[in-house]
């Protein structure tokens, strides 16, 4: 369990940074999904670029114009479990990263990591996905933005160019009079997710995000529909579970969407 | 005051929480090379041609088993009493065919880990694929076969007013030591030191003279600190001996530090046995005879200790119960797959499962509650010979269930959303058994030094075997020290596992200290001309004149004595208890709480007693609630991290109550019995059982919502 070789190269700024990655060279910010492949040696990048010494223009929280959550990419996970501005005003992030893996991984493991890394088991990204978080991206060709359902685009695979770096991800403000949950099934605590519930409920609209549904998270928009208009979270439950076929898997996604509403 | 019973915290904590315990990677001998493995990507395949590269950065060799051949043979294998098993040794590298995904090919050796990784990928091996057995209830090859049977069990069943009869299976499990395996061998005037991780050092040189083929006193095996084995490190591995030759043939020292994916593909794995039982019962719920049919899944070859467990799971088929007959025929079938061998248990969880699990489905279908079914057949006269030949020297099986229900606080109720029911499992353990022995010394200054033949990889033998030896002389716990592990300074003996060191191993250390003792008073009394007695850490005679153990050690240097302990297998037992609640719609299970109630004979010390028993427990529930070593239809491990094998974390662990019952064994002068296992024993029929006892019917383990979903919709 030891890396093929490969170089490793350490930017000064993100500018530099963007003139390396590309198909061979792949960033490396928290290394807690890429260094362990590396160790498998089912990633063979040529050339790693490290992103950690660029902490200054890329990790941090901050509020932005319109009430948005600003999370740099580089903003360890840790910091989002422990931040007091995620706490009161998007919980729903506090509760998701608190169940990506342990401690020891999330002070180390970034988020913008996880949305690159597109685990489908990966609570993040099913928490922003329920936030319509909007993800900035940049590369030596310019600049663009993704919308979360633009972002995931299946298991390990993002909208990501291999020559782009995502570098902001920003969370819009929680609809008025709305409650969050996150909830998930694991076989161990800090263990991937078998299936998860991200969900926010407001007066007349809701957002879930359920992981274990397909090949990454997925929202469950008749389960949505059906809340707006005045279901219960147990119909929710039903209608987010038939996103798979009958059987086993179904009933734990209901069963969790079915929680997530109650105590959102 | 005594300090045998005393819960004294574990003095060689320190060393490991301070980070100063040299475990076998800390080791790096000057000028030493670094060995990895090619290992077979298939389950089952033909090899032909191993081609190694021409040249590769740091490479220093490759050994293939063309190159070994003449040099080293396969290890050697155990066969318990009455088994019999196939000529199916464990090869060091594969020769002419590869039987499980894993197994070692060649072996490169390189200046460094990772350059030896990097000239692994050159190697060109030739494999043509085979069909791979992946299911041992297929019809195949038997590397074991054991038959035993006691009493007339033809005329119990035929005189039986029920007979109930159940299928029962454990998976395969990882044991998962946090530690890996792992050895460095270094050869010098035809001396070769092995540094081993594995759980003592008789074993291993044992196994590393047959396959090297050289005399057992031309090796010497040093145990470092380890880290963890539970029953995985029985000795030397394949890959010990490939680094052993290596380091022979290159004339430097070579190391090979197991990783974990290594660990998961090549460490051989515990339990993967079923079993059909059948009970007789008379009209009034007496039990009078079991037959059980036990498969085991041993995997591609017969390892050391591979053919253990399965008889150890025959032989402990009657359980805690008075029965008129028995028979066992257990079969360890042949499948492409890493071997197995002992687990903590081995082969104890088993037999506890398959017997308390019969037992529960008795009780359904008689009609009678499942304790007092158990109740009217307990063994209650000690010892006690079991038709198939086992003696139990003492026990108390009857105020262990007592216990165990009183603590547990029994629950059963459904409301159509969750499901609550109560379990009870009871075990019976083979510990102890044949020998070990001990060697007491003064030492300048006073103090005593013990070299003891077990060898501790967690357990605490430094408290333990100090409470019992400075009882013995009337010292402080300080004034005596012990060294384990080093071939070259341990006495005789045969190791640590199968809940037999404090039994065995402390025993020896109780008589060794017995007799320094006695030296020391014959010592003392010739030098002070006088009869004398002995005051704590001092001699002391009828006039008063005194002579300190220091003194004594400066006027007659060199008075040690030793001791063997030989003795029969001696029984731990123990009831456990536990509550669960599944939920109905989606099958998640939660473990409410867990009572484990032991009876290990006199406990040395209650501290170290109770977190063998939690760690024991933990390991249980991992097999009740999230693991399994799974294999798909082309063998292949589909298991072998930790993402997708979970070990539980103190998060998921119920309140636990634990207890002792202290009946002492009769077969040692400690009064002790064993306690390393008991807790992996007890714990998965006790939540098996609650969880039939919630739903009405039984399901194997793991008890993952997928499969209790589908346990209630059948």
């Amino acid at each position: 369990m030891k890396p093929a070789p490969f170089h490793y190269v350490a930017p000064g700024s993100l500018a530099k940074a963007l003139e390396l990655v590309g198909d061979e060279a792949r960033p490396l910010a928290g290394g807690q999904s890429l260094v362990p492949l590396l160790n498998f040696r089912l990633a063979r990048p040529a050339t790693l670029v490290d992103l950690n010494p660029l902490e200054d223009e890329l990790a941090g929280m901050r509020e932005g114009a319109g009430g948005v959550l600003r999370i740099g990419a580089l903003t360890r996970q840790a910091a989002v479990e422990r931040s007091a501005l995620v706490a009161e005003r998007w919980p729903l992030l506090r509760a998701a990263v608190r169940h990506a893996g342990h401690p020891q991984i999330r002070s180390r493991g970034t988020v913008g990591g996880s949305v690159a890394h597109a685990d489908p088991a990966a609570e993040l990204p099913a928490a922003l996905l329920a936030l319509d978080a909007r993800f900035h991206v940049r590369s030596r060709r310019g600049e663009r933005t993704l919308a979360a359902g633009e972002m995931f685009v299946g298991p390990l695979t993002t909208a990501l160019e291999p020559d782009e770096l995502l570098v902001e991800i920003e969370v819009p403000p929680l609809p008025e009079g709305a409650g969050t949950a996150f909830t998930e099934h694991a076989r161990t605590h800090g263990d991937f997710a078998i299936a998860g519930a991200a969900a926010v409920v407001a007066p007349g609209r809701a957002a879930i995000a359920v992981l274990g549904a397909g090949p990454a998270a997925v929202r469950a928009t008749d389960a949505e529909r059906a809340l707006a208009d005045g279901a219960d979270a147990r119909e929710a439950g039903e209608l987010a579970g038939a996103l798979v076929q009958e059987g086993p898997r179904r009933a734990l996604i209901a069963a969790l969407v079915r929680e997530a509403v109650e105590k959102a | 005051m005594t300090l045998v019973g005393r819960a004294l915290p574990r003095r060689e904590d320190a060393l490991v929480l301070e980070g100063r315990a040299r475990y076998l990677d800390d080791i790096d001998p000057t000028g030493g090379a670094h060995a990895t493995f090619v290992r077979s990507p298939f389950a089952h395949a033909r090899v032909g041609a191993v081609v190694a590269p021409g040249d590769a950065p740091g490479l220093v060799a490759v050994l293939t088993a063309e190159s070994l051949r003449g040099r080293v043979r396969p290890l050697p294998f155990q066969v318990p009493d009455g088994v019999t098993a196939a000529d199916e040794p464990h090869p060091i590298l594969a020769d002419g065919e590869v039987r499980y995904a894993g197994q070692p090919v060649a072996a490169l050796i390189a200046e460094s880990r990772p350059l030896a990784e990097d000239a692994a990928e050159l190697v060109e091996v030739d494999y043509e694929p085979l069909e791979p057995v992946v299911d041992a209830r297929a019809p195949g090859v038997d590397l074991v076969e054991f038959r035993r049977s006691g009493g007339d069990v033809e005329r119990a069943f035929a005189s039986a007013a029920h007979v109930v009869r159940g299928t029962y299976a454990m998976p395969r499990l990882v044991a998962a030591p946090m530690e890996p395996r792992g050895a460095i061998a270094s050869e010098e005037d035809g001396l070769l030191t092995v540094w081993c991780s594995t759980q003592d050092s008789h074993r291993a040189v044992a196994h590393l003279a047959h396959s090297l083929d050289r005399p057992p006193e031309s090796i010497r095996v040093i145990v470092p600190q380890v880290g963890g084995a539970f029953g995985s490190k029985g000795g030397a591995p394949a890959e010990a001996v490939a680094v052993a030759a290596a380091a022979i043939e290159l004339g430097r020292p070579v190391k090979w530090a197991e990783d974990r994916l290594e660990n998961f593909l090549a460490a051989y794995q515990g339990r993967g046995m079923e079993a059909d039982v059948e009970l007789a019962f008379d009209g009034d719920g007496r039990m009078l005879a079991v037959r059980a049919r036990i498969r085991a899944d041993v995997g591609a070859y017969l390892l050391q200790a591979t053919a253990v467990p399965p008889h150890t799971a025959g032989m402990l088929m009657c359980g805690c119960y008075r029965l008129d007959a028995a028979e066992v025929e257990v079969v360890g079938r042949r499948t492409n797959r890493v071997p197995t061998g002992p687990y903590r248990g081995a082969g104890r969880p088993e037999a506890a499962y398959f017997m308390e699990r019969a037992v529960d489905d008795a009780a359904r279908e008689l009609g009678i509650d499942p304790v007092e079914l158990r109740r009217r057949n307990l063994i209650a006269e000690f010892p006690h010979t079991t038709p198939l030949g086992f003696t139990y020297d003492s026990g108390d099986f009857a105020r262990c269930l007592d216990r165990a229900l009183e603590l547990v606080r029994p629950e059963r109720s459904d409301d159509g959303e969750r499901a609550v029911g109560t379990g009870v499992g009871l075990y019976v353990e083979r510990a102890g058994g044949r020998f070990e022995s001990a060697v007491a010394a003064l030492q300048p200054g006073g103090r005593v030094l013990v070299r003891g033949s077990t060898s501790p990889h967690g357990q605490g033998h430094d408290t333990t075997f100090a409470q019992v030896a400075a009882d013995r002389l009337g010292l402080e716990i300080a004034d005596v020290a012990f060294e384990f592990g080093d071939s070259a300074v341990v006495p005789p003996g045969i190791g640590t596992f199968g809940s037999r060191s404090v039994a065995v191993g402390g025993a020896a250390v109780a008589e060794a200290s017995d007799r320094l003792r006695e030296a020391c008073l014959a010592a003392a009394a010739r030098v002070l001309g006088a009869e004398v007695s002995w005051d704590g850490g001092a001699l002391v005679a009828a006039d008063g004149r005194r002579l300190t153990l220091a003194e004594l050690a400066e006027a007659e240097p060199g008075i040690g004595a030793e001791a063997r302990f030989d003795s029969d297998l001696v029984f731990a037992s123990g009831a456990y208890a536990a509550v669960v609640e599944i939920e109905r719609a989606a099958g998640r299970m939660r473990v409410l709480r867990l009572a484990a109630v032991d009876d290990a004979g006199t406990i040395i010390n209650p501290l170290l007693a109770e977190g063998q028993v939690l760690g024991g427990v933990a390991q249980g529930l991992g097999e009740c609630l999230s693991e399994a070593a799974t294999f798909d239809d082309e063998g292949q491990p589909t298991a072998a991290n930790f993402a997708d094998y979970s070990l539980l974390t103190a998060a998921e662990l119920p309140p636990i109550e634990t207890a002792f019952v202290e009946s002492a064994s009769p077969l040692n002068p400690l009064g002790a019995k064993g306690i390393g296992e008991g807790g992996a024993i007890g714990t998965p029929p006790a939540v098996a059982n609650a969880v039939a006892d919630a739903l009405g019917h039984g399901v194997d383990p793991p008890f993952t919502e997928d499969r209790l979903w589908r346990a209630m919709r059948t």
